[in-house]
């Protein structure tokens, strides 16, 4: 049983290095996912409006956002027009494999894309990460439940215009609702409640707490903890929705 | 002989659209099996089923003894894929798609090189195997896919319309390498819609229509039972718009036209031909030649499913310009 599992995670593996190599790390892909949250958070800060303690950790979690969800979206779409989706498919893996092979090169773009910000806006900014570990853990925990966004999204697209559109209808009332501009105790409560539904929310959050503190805190915990759970959760219903309209 | 893949019952419905209807069929080790039909009869279907890319709505398919539906990882460790389009990833090199494939079948690390290496040389890419895959051929391409599916060694490879949209110089290399592959002891489940491949390379057909197996057997006896009809072929001159005057003479229950011939399916010769005769008489038309033919697999394709001469010459058509049927 444990070998399967492990069989299992090696061949994810391999579907993420390939994905990495044929989709992720190209230019375009990283001008894209710095380029809209970073236009967003000029246009912001221009008209005053975002809070300075939130900068790192909002831009940084609206990169992930931005980034993940539109790539992930649009390699499983591309994998389904070139009848490439099909060659997995026939492989003798598990559908489920073939989805977190997808959502971990998700995970490893997440990453490098959040350090591409990250570092750059910590030295302009002065700030000082007390535990690199714990953002990390938070920036990894972030690439993986917006990758599992983009899998889902994915599964409802035909053409790469239809993913990107899914993708933004998500994503824009996300990043205005989430924390990522303005703390959340300035939004009217019913908008704050909605907040509380959103990963983007539990991102901000974990990435500014761990920041600023050098040990795992309670609120740190309980953000990876329903950022896991929204990675699970949409990682088993994009792998359904997929699965049925491939059928 | 041993059934490496036995299918019972199988069954694919779309909404109220019956893909598949209830097919029975055995495909034994070591033969090249082919599945013939016309556009949209249910074959890319049954094949994605019996490789499980999608599940049966009813039925049951066993791949080297394990159901592809309970046991679909078992089951398609033995089996290779060869879809109608030819699924390599451009962006990487003829190396790189092969090694990805090795890594997703679990070839040992230690293999994964020399088993690429060999499949590129067997297939004539080596000298290309850096290059990006985007710059190669169609034709290479189609190379490329099925050495992909020969990097685990699999006991069957399932071969959807492999030289469809190729031109005949690459077509001419893929037959003889499906054969090769055959003697050297790998089972072959083949659809095509070139019926004189079928012909060419398959030990026993099954003819599909309307998802359903109409005929099972040797191209032979297929082609013996076609012999009750019988076909003349005749070359006239002038030959320009003739073929729906020839189709409506009596005795005659259908015609096209094969390059400067035309091939009239009649019932019986010895009466179709006066009246032929008659009709170039009256019309001022030149007998330049006239023969009958002894029937081919494609007469006993029109015969059996019911296909008029017309559609199966359309197909054919399609065929050459490489478009799916289905």
């Amino acid at each position: 049983m444990a070998r399967t599992w492990m069989q299992s995670l090696i061949k994810a593996f391999y579907i993420a290095k390939k994905d990495a190599r044929v989709y992720y790390f190209k230019a375009p892909n990283f001008t894209y996912g710095l380029l809209m949250p970073v236009s967003l958070f000029i246009a912001f800060s221009i008209a005053g409006r975002i809070d300075p303690s939130l900068i790192v950790s909002g831009l940084t979690s609206l990169v992930i956002l931005f980034g993940t969800t539109s790539i992930e979206a649009v390699a499983v779409v591309l994998e389904k027009q070139t009848g490439t989706f099909e060659r997995l498919l026939a492989a003798p893996v598990s559908f489920f494999t073939i989805i977190l092979g997808k959502a971990l090169a998700g995970l490893f773009f997440g990453v490098v894309l959040a350090a591409a910000i990250l570092v750059p806006l910590a030295v302009i900014s002065g700030t000082v990460v007390a535990n690199p570990v714990l953002v990390l853990v938070a920036v990894a925990s972030s690439s993986l439940t917006f990758s599992a966004l983009g899998v889902l999204v994915s599964a409802y697209a035909k053409w790469v215009p239809e993913a990107q559109m899914l993708s933004n209808f998500l994503r824009f009332p996300m990043a205005f609702l989430s924390g990522a501009f303005l703390p959340l105790e300035l939004l009217p409560a019913e908008l704050g409640a909605v907040a509380r539904f959103l990963p983007l929310t539990y991102s901000v959050e974990a990435l500014r707490v761990s920041i600023n503190d050098s040990a795992p805190t309670f609120t740190y915990s309980m953000d990876l903890l329903i950022l896991s759970l929204f990675s699970i959760f949409l990682l088993v219903l994009g792998a359904k929705v997929l699965q049925h309209r491939l059928e | 002989m041993k059934a490496i893949v036995e299918a019972k019952g199988l069954t694919k419905r779309y909404g109220h659209l019956l893909a598949v209807d209830h097919v029975d069929l055995e495909v034994f080790e070591g033969e090249i099996f082919g599945l013939l039909g016309p556009n949209g009869a249910g074959k890319t279907t049954i094949i994605r089923m019996l490789t499980g890319q999608t599940k049966p709505t009813f039925g049951e398919a066993l791949i080297a003894g394990h159901d592809i539906v309970r046991e679909p990882i078992k089951a398609k460790e033995s089996v290779g894929v060869v879809p109608e389009v030819s699924n390599v990833y451009d962006e990487m090199s003829a190396w790189d798609n092969l090694v990805f494939a090795a890594e997703l079948y679990g070839v040992p690390r230690s293999e994964r090189g020399r088993r690429a290496g060999e499949l590129l040389e067997l297939f004539g890419l080596y000298e290309r195997r850096e290059e990006k895959v985007g710059n190669l051929s169609k034709g290479m391409k189609r190379r490329l896919t099925i050495a992909m599916a020969l990097i685990h060694k699999p006991r069957i490879v399932f071969l959807d319309e492999p030289t469809t949209g190729l031109d005949v110089q690459s077509s001419r290399v893929i037959r003889p390498l499906i054969k090769e592959l055959n003697e050297s002891g790998v089972t072959i489940f083949l659809t095509t819609h070139y019926i004189e491949e079928a012909d060419q390379l398959c030990q026993r057909i099954a003819i599909i229509n309307q998802g359903k197996i109409v005929a099972l057997d040797s191209p032979e006896r297929l082609k013996a039972r076609a012999e009750e009809g019988h076909v003349v072929e005749v070359s006239l001159s002038p030959a320009t718009g003739l073929e729906e005057r020839l189709k409506d003479l009596k005795y005659v229950n259908g015609a096209t036209r094969v390059g400067e011939k035309f091939r009239l399916y009649v019932e019986d010769v010895s009466l179709a031909i006066p009246v032929l005769a008659d009709f170039c008489r009256e019309n001022s038309l030149k007998i330049i030649s006239i023969n009958t033919l002894k029937p081919s697999l494609e007469d006993a394709f029109v015969k059996i499913t019911g296909l008029s001469p017309e559609v199966m010459a359309i197909e054919k058509e399609h065929a050459k310009k490489g478009e799916s049927l289905g």
